[in-house]
């Protein structure tokens, strides 16, 4: 089953085509890494996802249901089940680590006792169950990292969005928050789609990977196959 | 060392203009033939009147501060965050009683609601005397000012929004409507921005002399004016000023304690292109309406009333007559005030944007509390400092007036210019300095070239300001150098409404036509210079 879908996808920026007819698929269960260089698209690829802009041509659907079509939210962000970790992490600086993580189940309506149980799994599973009352910006990058994490987790989001999240980490916690993403991954069965610029990142994560340029796609194939293609 | 040299002597003039004459006022009302006494002080507390006068100050701020909040902070999440139509042209609208002194929305007003105003002629005298009784006291001035004022929070509200990072906002519209996202992430991120302007709107309401003495409504600042311009009492004027002094001294000292931490944790955001708009959806036509509706009201009729009052050409041609060379004169003052304001809002933004002394935020909260302070306060202090023999050669000239404008308002062109120059990269002036450039040279090709911008729209609003102000030129300006909106004030004892009415039409022109014409003349270019 798909659970990411888009077809023919435009995108245009003052002017300039951002996405130009970009089709792609991505079944339940993968981890799919989108790679490319600046400004080839891969950030407007996750933003079409997660419903915060629309397509100037083309449609998306999510879990087979038609979320956008030309130029038109059918869906909004809040009820296409996502999760996203975004590239500066936009943790909400006034609330705490557990306010940041329980901002969503609030908004759903999950019950008091539902919503402690579920933020006390989500903690521990992201061993930061010792920091909830801490506010963001008493963390370590690394420990922010997994706060934004566990925010997007605890929904149980169908799709996790990743856009570049460790792309401000040093290489050491880079490889171990890789490790910790694979581990969780396998352990909550979610779909990934990881946007990256970096290779190395992008081979370490993904099961499949779709290469960008220009706003269409270039590459789209295993992660050997992928590393067959750069090579060439 | 060119730097330090320039920077301290920005210092020493804003402690000199700014600080010296109300420290001087404050330690002169402590004196009486050279001893030390409390005696103005004493009478200060023990009078029945002046606990009065705190009361009618404090109802009044307090209903200004809540109803523009209340009012404003909504208009300016409409205006910054949704789809809302129109919203430039709104923005513009509700900004125009801020640019115009606020006694001329009172005086178009009264030409409506007073005794002998439109409303009586064509709905009654029972009905104008009513309206004249809610005009003159605690409503018509808490409706005027809220007019007035109202700009301020909707301005910081925008100002706050632009600030969030977009990604705070989209974070959680993945898993709430927009509804929950306002309410408990953008509101809680921009409560500094409503806080200040709660702060401000009370200060400058507690301060407000012109529209209270118009509408005879006793306050501290009528109070102070009148000890000092009607009996000369210069030691009741300065206890007179004393509450408001400590009043703005005491919230904006609040203010940087509690508050400074949750400001900083606000970065200004490069994505203004990519801010998430609200889509208003059904209910764009109704707020629409609605918005329209208040701005009709309380920016538009006003406006209008003036204009009807005034339709005759010859009224125009002998307000001319009567006060074309204070016209001149205020446009003369504003062009000078402007320009020094510039300069000195410039390097003393510059000093507080690059932290060059350890006290820069002393310096950022001086410069705000001389703003926050009451135009009447500025005046006394420095009537007081200034006029000796020796120093006749600024007390006697329009220089006088000039500083009096420069101690009010620097801090208008400092904050312009401290915006301005975060959006310059530090590493553009330290591109310069390892090329070999000297302070000066980097100022004067990297820097100010970079914050032109920002230069030509501060020295509009220190141009607006200048020309609207009236409370500290009226206090200290000296004999055949009195502003229009001196000249106005006065001409109200014995001037015809009609003649009033048009030398309030001229001096809202005379304040939005240049800056109007300049802003679209030199805005573009501008643009065209830095692509």
């Amino acid at each position: 089953m798909n659970m990411l879908r888009m077809n023919s996808v435009t995108k245009i920026y003052s002017g300039k085509k951002v996405l130009e007819n970009l089709s792609l698929k991505i079944v339940k269960g993968e981890r799919i890494v989108i790679l490319g260089p600046s400004g080839c698209g891969k950030t407007t690829v996750l933003r079409l996802a997660a419903g915060f802009i629309e397509a100037n041509g083309g449609s998306v659907f999510i879990n087979e249901k038609l979320v956008s079509k030309n130029n038109r939210i059918l869906i909004p962000p809040e009820q296409r089940n996502l999760g996203m970790v975004f590239q500066d992490l936009a943790l909400w600086p006034h609330l705490s680590v557990y306010g940041n993580i329980a901002f969503g189940l609030k908004a759903k309506g999950v019950g008091k006792q539902e919503r402690e149980e579920r933020i006390q799994k989500t903690l521990i599973l992201v061993g930061m169950d010792a920091f909830a009352k801490r506010k963001p910006a008493e963390l370590s990058g690394g420990q922010q990292q997994r706060v934004a994490l566990a925010r997007a987790l605890v929904m149980e989001p169908g799709l996790l969005l990743m856009d570049e999240p460790l792309s401000s980490l040093d290489l050491e916690l880079n490889i171990r928050l890789r490790k910790e993403i694979l581990r969780l991954q396998e352990k909550l069965g979610f779909t990934l789609l990881y946007v990256t610029h970096a290779r190395e990142e992008a081979f370490g994560i993904a099961s499949r990977i779709i290469i960008l340029n220009k706003g269409q796609v270039a590459f789209d194939g295993t992660v050997e196959e992928a590393e067959k293609y750069l090579k060439r | 060392m060119q730097k330090r040299t320039i920077l301290s002597l920005v210092v020493f003039l804003l402690f000199m203009i700014g600080l010296l004459p109300v420290l001087a006022m404050l330690i002169k009302s402590l004196s009486v033939d050279g001893h030390f006494s409390v005696e103005a002080y004493a009478g200060v507390l023990t009078s029945q009147r002046q606990w009065a006068l705190m009361g009618n100050s404090l109802s009044l701020s307090v209903w200004v501060m809540f109803l523009t909040t209340v009012i404003g902070v909504p208009l300016g999440l409409l205006f910054g965050k949704t789809d809302f139509p129109l919203r430039r042209f709104f923005i513009f609208l509700f900004v125009i009683p801020l640019l115009i002194p606020p006694y001329i929305t009172a005086v178009s007003w009264f030409d409506l609601l007073g005794r002998e105003g439109f409303a009586a002629q064509f709905l009654g005298s029972s009905f104008a005397a009513l309206s004249s009784r809610f005009l003159f006291g605690l409503p018509g001035c808490v409706a005027i000012l809220f007019s007035v004022f109202l700009p301020i929070p909707i301005l910081l509200t925008m100002v706050f929004l632009r600030t969030i990072n977009p990604r705070l906002e989209e974070a959680g519209r993945l898993v709430s409507g927009w509804r929950g996202v306002l309410w408990e992430i953008t509101i809680p991120l921009i409560l500094p921005g409503i806080i200040l302007s709660a702060i401000l709107t009370f200060l400058l309401s507690f301060g407000e002399f012109s529209v209270p003495n118009f509408l005879r409504y006793s306050v501290f600042p009528v109070e102070s004016f009148t000890q000092f311009s009607a009996f000369y009492n210069f030691k009741a004027a300065t206890a007179a000023a004393v509450p408001l002094v400590l009043m703005a001294l005491v919230i904006l000292l609040s203010e940087a304690v509690f508050m400074r931490g949750e400001i900083t944790q606000l970065r200004s955001s490069t994505e203004t292109k990519n801010i998430p708009l609200i889509p208003l959806g059904a209910a764009r036509n109704g707020l629409f309406g609605l918005v329209a509706l208040l701005g009709f009201f309380i920016v538009i009729v006003p406006i209008l009333v003036l204009l009807i009052q005034s339709a005759n050409g010859q009224v125009y041609s002998e307000a001319l007559r009567r006060a074309g060379d204070s016209l001149l004169r205020s446009l003369l003052y504003a062009v000078i005030g402007a320009t020094f304001l510039t300069v000195l809002g410039f390097f003393t933004g510059y000093l507080i944007q690059t932290k060059t002394f350890r006290f820069w935020r002393a310096i950022d909260f001086t410069t705000i509390f001389l703003f926050a302070l009451p135009g009447t306060v500025i005046g006394i202090g420095l009537i007081g400092l200034w006029n000796t023999v020796q120093t006749n050669f600024i007390y006697g000239t329009l220089w006088i007036i000039i500083l009096g404008y420069l101690a009010r308002y620097t801090a208008l062109t400092s904050r312009i210019t401290v915006t301005q120059l975060a959006q310059i990269p530090p590493a553009m002036e330290e591109a310069a300095r390892v090329a070999g450039a000297g302070w000066f040279r980097r100022i004067i090709f990297i820097v100010i070239p970079m914050a032109r911008r920002g230069l030509l729209a501060g020295w509009i609003v220190g141009y607006i300001f200048s020309l609207r102000d009236t409370a500290i030129t009226m206090l200290v300006y000296p004999a055949g150098h009195d502003t229009l909106p001196v000249r106005i004030f006065t001409l109200m004892a014995n001037g015809s409404a009609e003649l009033i009415a048009a030398l309030c039409v001229i001096l809202i022109l005379a304040t939005l036509l240049p800056a109007g014409i300049l802003w679209m003349m030199a805005n573009p270019l501008l643009r065209k210079i830095n692509r």
